[in-house]
């Protein structure tokens, strides 16, 4: 029989939120498990449609979707989608520490709960995220913002021109880019998002996680621009640093390189002592 | 007499293609010069040399499928002819200095390990060799397969295999069967469907196939690669991970299987508007059970006028009446064997004698195995190069063979800061290694994808050609050696010796 498909969503009832999370069970020998958390408008299946069943081949894998608070119309906070993913990773396994992995938003978010919950997190890596919003970021969201809220289709080209690397870009054609384009969904629930995304300011905190960490940058990204994984990798004490020649998109572009960086700190996480950054494969 | 003395070396490598050579290149860099190639043929080249039939060419883009350490700026196309990755390998061997080391028509008769001398005794039609190290290098695609078929030797015409093309044969109007539709037979047929009169070609199987994303490399690009080699580095990078990501289909994963599979049928049925003959090229398994093939040429030379598919296989021949499984019949001046090559039972174990003269082949009786991949319990100072579990079904072979030479290399460090002289896998370091193997390959399309391949040993069931993980996971695992798993043996003339003597 062909592998059966490890994408079955299951939900969990967080405090009165209900969320989605996928969960592959099987330890395969193994007592660390992974908890992956999405980035902005993404979902497990959106951005870790790879990874999830890649990295379960190894080990358990837990994913969880974030999902909007029961508030409509009001401000999404950081803290919130903190809370439900620590919440989530005590309802789904209690009592237990993991290996807490996040990208983009998400990054963000499982930075704070790292330095909030220790008890929680054994290791963590934060794939393209940042610990404090800066103009560029600013400015990029602002054209955002304006392209959404005018109606403006031209928000598709934006997002894609703004998600992919350059070489990657410049390698495809537009048809090959054109379902992808065509399938973006926008949300008012993505909207919150991309407003809290204008005001992380995790700074303080982030110098307070003490576990191990990896930090993944990506080369031509552009809307986490690298500098920003850089000052992850400086802030975070036990931290060190791996870079993928890829844009923000890197779980489109390369979700292999991802999975070699990410798989070699699951099974040797002393490989890279504190303060390495990680050679760039030669292949 | 040059043929009575023996000749000793401390590394003997067997083979002189890839990984033959790559071998060679590393040690001749690093001031090693104490090896000899044995090459039972006139030329470098392995694979590349003994393909020469029209059309050859590599599946896998040229500036990945080179060495890392001799990146080529002129490669012509993205996926170079044959020839051309022939002159590129000749060129290696020669301007590394590799040539006086080739021992050629030095085909290997027997390999003894003699664990008093502690070295290999290596006879060869050539003379015999003795080393501390043999290393083969032999590849899977050495040694042609040939179908038994019936009332085949009384076939009045020209018959050859793709391996051995047969170049004095004139081919221009004739009628000519090409049994199998495997990566040579797709290459094959296009150039035989321009010249041909008649041209049959025996299917029992289809095969996948994409878009092959051909072009040839611009004056401007290859100016660039020569000008600014770290094009050539991220060019690399680039089709290796490229590679790399479609190891999800490989893995079963469904959402990718299923776009495997539809950029493989969507192509079928761009270039085959028939739909009698779309269903008969319709594969019935999961894509990558059988290696995936990538061209634009074959489809369509299957429809040329003088083309017909036979969708069954080669039963048997009377005279020159060549009979299919369907029954059909085709009176034929010429049989081509695109039958692939005896990669899970490869000819040369039969050679090979270790400790207390174990044959390798009998060792091998369920299945080739080895411990990393590289080293066999009971033969010791032996190291295989794409040998057991080395095959990609994904990215190049080349980045393995890259791969086990660091490993080998360390492997030769390690024993002369030991002062080892004899080191060897344990019997339970390989099965574990391979009972790990073939529970991770489980869930993977070579296993699971229900068809029949050369990637399992029929006797066993197991997985022994193809490594069922990514290519990177190959050098994380295996790419560095590390003296767990072995046992060794102290040079007497290492160890200490008695105080006061």
């Amino acid at each position: 029989m062909l592998a059966t498909d490890l994408m079955i969503p299951a939900v969990a009832d967080i405090r009165g939120t209900s969320i989605t999370y996928y969960d592959s069970r099987d330890e395969k020998d193994r007592d660390d498990v992974l908890v992956m958390v999405h980035g902005t408008s993404g979902s497990t299946k959106t951005h870790f449609g790879f990874l999830f069943p890649i990295l379960a081949a190894k080990q358990r894998v837990v994913s969880i979707d974030w999902s909007q608070p029961d508030r409509d119309g009001e401000r999404l906070e950081l803290d919130q989608l903190v809370d439900q993913v620590a919440g989530a990773i005590e309802v789904i396994l209690p009592g237990r520490k993991v290996v807490l992995l996040g990208y983009s938003l998400g990054a963000v978010v499982t930075a704070a709960l790292a330095a909030r919950r220790p008890d929680l997190v054994e290791r963590l890596v934060l794939v393209a995220g940042w610990m404090k919003t800066d103009l560029q970021q600013i400015l990029r969201n602002d054209v955002w913002q304006a392209l959404r809220a005018s109606g403006d289709d031209a928000i598709r080209s934006y997002s894609t021109f703004c998600a992919f690397g350059g070489p990657f870009l410049g390698s495809k054609t537009l048809a090959d880019l054109q379902p992808a384009m065509d399938a973006m969904a926008f949300d008012a629930f993505g909207d919150q998002q991309m407003e809290l995304n204008r005001r992380i300011d995790i700074v303080e905190e982030v110098h307070r996680i003490s576990v191990p960490t990896l930090v993944i940058g990506c080369t031509h990204d552009q809307m986490v621009p690298i500098r920003h994984q850089k000052a992850l990798f400086g802030a975070i004490e036990d931290a060190r640093f791996a870079e993928i020649p890829t844009g923000h998109a890197v779980v489109f572009e390369r979700p292999s390189e991802l999975t070699h960086h990410i798989q070699r700190f699951l099974d040797e996480p002393e490989a890279f002592t504190a303060g390495s950054i990680v050679p760039t494969p030669q292949p | 007499m040059t043929d009575q003395t023996v000749q000793h070396v401390k590394t003997l490598i067997v083979g002189s293609g890839f990984a033959g050579l790559g071998l060679a290149i590393r040690l001749k860099r690093r001031g090693d010069g104490d090896f000899a190639i044995i090459e039972r043929a006139h030329d470098v080249g392995g694979t590349w040399r003994d393909n020469t039939y029209p059309g050859a060419a590599c599946d896998v883009p040229s500036h990945l499928y080179s060495f890392s350490f001799r990146p080529n700026p002129d490669w012509s196309s993205v996926f170079s002819p044959g020839p051309e990755i022939q002159q590129y390998l000749r060129d290696a061997a020669r301007e590394e200095g590799l040539l006086p080391h080739v021992h050629f028509g030095a085909d290997m008769l027997d390999a003894s390990w003699d664990d008093n001398a502690a070295r290999w005794t290596v006879t060869t039609s050539a003379g015999t060799f003795t080393s501390t190290y043999l290393v083969t290098g032999t590849g899977h695609l050495a040694d042609e397969a040939f179908p038994a078929i019936e009332g085949l030797e009384d076939f009045p015409g020209a018959k050859f295999h793709s391996a051995r093309w047969d170049h004095s044969v004139p081919l221009d109007g004739k009628r000519i069967g090409v049994v199998g539709t495997g990566a040579s037979a797709i290459q094959i047929v296009p150039e035989l469907a321009k010249i041909a009169s008649e041209l049959v070609v025996f299917q029992r199987t289809p095969a996948y196939i994409i878009p092959r994303a051909e072009r040839a490399y611009t004056e401007g690009e290859k100016r660039l690669f020569r000008r600014d080699p770290s094009a050539i580095t991220e060019l690399r990078s680039e089709l290796f991970w490229g590679g790399e990501n479609t190891y999800a289909q490989r893995r079963a994963v469904p959402q990718f299987l299923e776009a495997g599979k539809k950029m493989a049928l969507d192509h079928l049925a761009a270039q085959v508007p028939d739909p009698e003959l779309r269903a008969k090229l319709t594969p019935d398994y999961e894509p990558g059970c059988k290696r995936v093939l990538i061209s634009n040429a074959f489809y369509p030379a299957l429809q040329a006028e003088v083309t017909t598919l036979e969708a069954s296989a080669l039963r048997r021949v009377e005279g020159s009446t060549v009979v299919a499984a369907s029954g059909a019949e085709y009176d034929l001046d010429v049989l081509v064997f695109a039958t692939g090559f005896e990669a899970t039972e490869p000819p040369y174990a039969a050679l090979v004698h270790g400790r207390d003269g174990v044959n390798l082949s009998d060792h091998w009786k369920s299945g080739m195995q080895a411990y990393d991949s590289v080293a066999v319990a009971g033969f010791p100072n032996l190291f295989s190069i794409n040998g057991p579990n080395t095959s990609l079904g994904h990215n190049s072979i080349v980045y393995i063979i890259e791969s086990q030479v660091e490993y080998i290399l360390g492997a030769f460090d390690y024993a002369a800061e030991h002062g080892i002289e004899v080191i060897e896998p344990t019997r339970e370091a390989e099965e574990a290694y391979v009972d790990k193997l073939q529970a991770d390959a489980q869930g993977t399309v070579w296993i699971d994808g229900g068809c029949k391949s050369w990637y399992v040993d029929q006797r066993s069931g197991k997985l022994t050609l193809i490594w069922p993980d990514f290519g990177f996971a190959f050098r994380d695992k295996n790419g560095t050696f590390s003296p767990d798993g072995y046992q060794t043996r102290i040079a007497p003339q290492a160890l200490p010796q008695p105080a006061g003597v």
